[in-house]
């Protein structure tokens, strides 16, 4: 092969090329419906990846929100055990003036034979 | 041969193609590593870091630390004791937008800005109460003066309270405009406050104590790890190509501990120690008789002077090893009767005016025989009285010829080893025993009553319990089990430490202790709801040579005062024990005495009432014999046919049930009981809807 017919060659692509005739020149048009396959491919591949994104995120917010339930649940619990403690309610009891106080007895309890 | 030319002229083309070919790709080879050179040489010769290009450079994906969730420590009622949560700090950039202003060459951007500020520091004050909103004003504008970037606001808050600041003006338009900086950091909350925090403990840094200690390997979790990548739109997200390591949370672990029960000893060692400037410090320990559990381990302290509060500084009940004084007469009665010799508690001895051979004089026997005119004494008073007399005679009497065989008790009782516990630290204790270089002459006798031997309050609580327990010693233990999720991995089930005597030893000792109570040391208990079998004890303290001040005294000082140490130790109730208790006070420097029977018996008897009353093993059962008892319908009334249900007049756990049984959701202000709820009860709401309530 000759530098002449290599340079030949270049310029018919090129040329083929402005006119547009490049993928008639190579006989593409066999492979068209491939080609509109391998864009389908790719269009989906990439929809596909955003889609994946978009879901990740969402998957992302949603765990934060499910941290922020925890960190809540947890500051709730302890705030309502406080509260809860024989020594409060007697605290919490004494400062309304109330006279109720912690039972003395044991409770009674009633029972059908 | 025309096709051999032919044949020849076509290989020849062939090759020169294939020159050509190779000649091309060589000379692109060639260009190529002539500008990988020259390219080689400008970037080590000339090139400089452009700014703009770093940022093409940095890897498109981090590596993110997950932080597992620590375990909690529950009660054995499973209430949280210690769980965790994060707290944060808020910091605030004073800077944001401070140089855009200017570039812009915008004043009322700058004035606006500060205005917000000045709402902000409003809210700010308004929030958290602790600086005017002149003072936030200052704070912000002069750090925005200063330049500024990391000013402290505010430490420490819920996320509550965070979510409440990022509503705040300014605060809510972020860290770029707003200038607000919030840092998370893993906090242990402990919603008791002070209560069981020795036995709690806790993690930090290289102060390691209690439980969170012992079972870090089982709170703490494993970390995890996942990459992370940058999305189009700045959100980092999962990098699903990279591997991922969960994040495993910590386990639960169950603890023995029963809050109420640790309330009351709390409270009644607190309000008894409050009223009394000489005592340093008191604990208390309640175990359960069959299983050796401990159901409340309280151990408050003040610090140097009596001024400070008091707190759970240091376990007392674990480590504080010391001789405990006269409850150690009970290893001595109990070890004479179960080797048969002493058989009958009613035996007596002569009282020899108080006398034993090479030992200090007993001025109580001296007593005794003025007040009652007789020259004997039965084990039984002697103990009741605790004499060190009586057990200075039956040791020397009855193990003077081979003191070992005391010693050999002693160990079986597990009071010469520290022995495994859920929290390390047991004090090891310290025997006199025969072949140490300490041993003397009255070594036997010195121990028999107290003295000589030096063990921590929780090795005392144990030997009692086995008493109690009928001659079977549990090993004391604040476990019951791990668990993950409320599902149960791992039980720790009673365990037997050794079987310390026979049945009807115990039950001789527990008549022997009963008595105490009834006519002894401890009659401060003799009106206690239950039946309280135990032993009073007094002890010294032997002095440090700084303590001393140059006093040759080991347990006074130069000016004659002491430390002393009052206990007093027994199970309720006596007839069928179910709590072993303990009660120890420790004083200052002082010249006064502290009892067993004084402080110490008071707490019990606090404690042992309150017990009585919310334990439910006492509770009454009435069965009336001809009548049908009215069952007590304590369901609250809920609604299916989108009605609201009246709540009025329920308090607020039956009120919020009542609604969201009926599918409503509830929001409440006040406290007390419900005084009137919107909509009103009866009206048409639809499920999810938010019913208001106002309690009073």
């Amino acid at each position: 092969m000759r530098a002449g017919d290599i340079w030949q060659a270049i310029k018919n692509s090129i040329k083929a090329l402005r006119n547009g005739e490049f993928l008639l020149r190579v006989r593409a048009d066999k492979l068209y419906l491939h080609i509109m396959y391998l864009f389908l491919l790719m269009w989906l591949s990439i929809m596909l990846s955003l889609q994946v994104d978009k879901t990740l995120t969402k998957a992302g917010e949603n765990k934060a929100t499910i941290e922020q339930m925890r960190i809540h649940h947890a500051e709730k619990e302890a705030a309502l055990v406080k509260v809860r403690s024989a020594s409060a309610t007697q605290l919490r009891l004494s400062r309304m003036g109330s006279e109720a106080s912690m039972p003395t007895e044991p409770a009674t309890i009633l029972k059908n034979h | 041969m025309k096709r051999k030319d032919s044949e020849i002229q076509d290989t020849i083309e062939n090759r020169d193609r294939i020159h050509v070919v190779m000649f091309f790709l060589g000379l692109l080879f060639l260009a190529l590593a002539v500008v990988i050179l020259a390219r080689v040489v400008i970037i080590q010769t000339t090139y400089s870091v452009d700014n703009s290009v770093i940022g093409l450079f940095r890897p498109r994906i981090q590596k993110h630390t997950e932080v597992p969730v620590r375990g909690r420590i529950l009660a054995c009622d499973g209430r949280p004791m210690a769980l965790s949560a994060p707290l944060y700090d808020i910091y605030m950039d004073c800077t944001v937008l401070k140089q855009e202003f200017v570039d812009r060459n915008d004043p009322d951007g700058e004035r606006l800005w500060r205005k917000k500020a000045d709402t902000l520091a409003y809210y700010l004050s308004n929030q958290f109460r602790d600086r005017t909103a002149q003072q936030y004003r200052d704070l912000i504008i002069n750090g925005r003066e200063r330049g500024s970037r990391n000013v402290r606001i505010q430490r420490n808050i819920d996320l509550a309270t965070l979510n409440i600041v990022e509503t705040f003006p300014l605060f809510k338009e972020g860290p770029y405009r707003g200038g607000i900086i919030v840092r998370p950091h893993e906090e242990r909350i402990y919603p008791y406050d002070s209560l069981a925090r020795r036995v709690i403990g806790y993690v930090k840094d290289s102060i390691r104590i209690g439980l969170e200690n012992n079972f870090d390997y089982v709170l703490h979790g494993r970390e995890g790890y996942e990459w992370r990548r940058v999305t189009d739109d700045k959100q980092w997200i999962r990098d699903l190509d990279s591997n991922r390591v969960r994040a495993i949370d910590g386990n639960d672990i169950r603890t023995t501990i029963n809050v109420d029960f640790q309330d009351i000893a709390d409270r009644a060692l607190r309000t008894r120690i409050a009223e009394d400037d000489d005592i340093r410090a008191g604990i208390v320990i309640i175990m359960e008789a069959s299983t050796g559990a401990i159901r409340a381990m309280v151990n408050l302290s003040r610090g140097n002077t009596p001024q400070t509060t008091l707190w759970e500084r240091e376990n007392i009940a674990l480590r504080e090893v010391g001789e405990q004084g006269s409850v150690m007469k009970t290893v001595s009665l109990l070890s004479l009767v179960e080797d048969g010799y002493v058989t009958n508690l009613e035996q007596t001895i002569p009282t020899n005016n108080g006398f034993v051979q090479g030992y200090r004089q007993d001025v109580h026997i001296l007593d005794y025989q003025n007040e009652t005119g007789r020259r004997d004494i039965s084990v039984m008073h002697g103990f009741e009285i605790s004499s060190n007399y009586v057990f200075t005679y039956l040791a020397e009497n009855y193990y003077g010829s081979n003191p070992s065989e005391f010693f050999d008790h002693i160990y079986s009782y597990r009071l010469g080893e520290a022995f495994d516990f859920d929290i390390s630290g047991l004090g090891t204790p310290v025997v006199n025993r025969p072949g140490t270089p300490s041993w003397s002459r009255t070594s036997l006798g010195t121990t028999a009553y107290g003295y000589g031997i030096s063990v921590t309050p929780l090795h005392v609580a144990t030997f009692y319990n086995a008493i109690a327990n009928k001659g079977r010693m549990m090993k004391p233990y604040l476990v019951e089990d791990i668990e993950k999720d409320g599902r149960v991995i791992t039980t720790f089930e009673p365990m037997v430490l050794n079987n310390i005597c026979s049945r009807a030893t115990a039950d001789t000792v527990t008549r022997a202790l009963r008595q105490v109570v009834v006519n002894g040391t401890a009659t401060r208990l003799r009106g206690a709801k239950l039946n309280v079998a135990g032993k009073t004890g007094t002890a010294q303290v032997v002095l440090s040579s700084q303590e001393r001040n140059g006093s040759t005294d080991p347990y006074h000082d130069i000016n004659g005062r002491k430390k002393n140490q009052g206990t007093f130790v027994g199970f309720f109730p006596s007839e069928n024990p179910k709590y072993t208790i303990l009660v120890t006070v420790y004083s200052y420097l002082s010249g006064r005495s502290f009892y067993g029977g004084t402080i110490p018996a008071l707490v019990v008897r606090d404690v042992v009432d309150q017990i009585y009353a919310i334990d439910g093993s006492w509770n009454n059962t009435l069965r009336p014999a001809n009548a049908n008892v009215p069952v007590l319908d304590s369901r609250v009334a809920t609604s299916d046919n989108g009605q609201i249900p009246d709540v009025r007049g329920l308090g607020l756990r039956e009120a919020i049930y009542s609604m969201e049984s009926s599918g409503y959701r509830c929001t409440y202000e006040g406290s007390g009981h419900v005084s009137s709820q919107t909509p009103a009860a009866g009206s048409t709401l639809a499920a999810g809807e938010t019913v208001r309530l106002v309690l009073r």
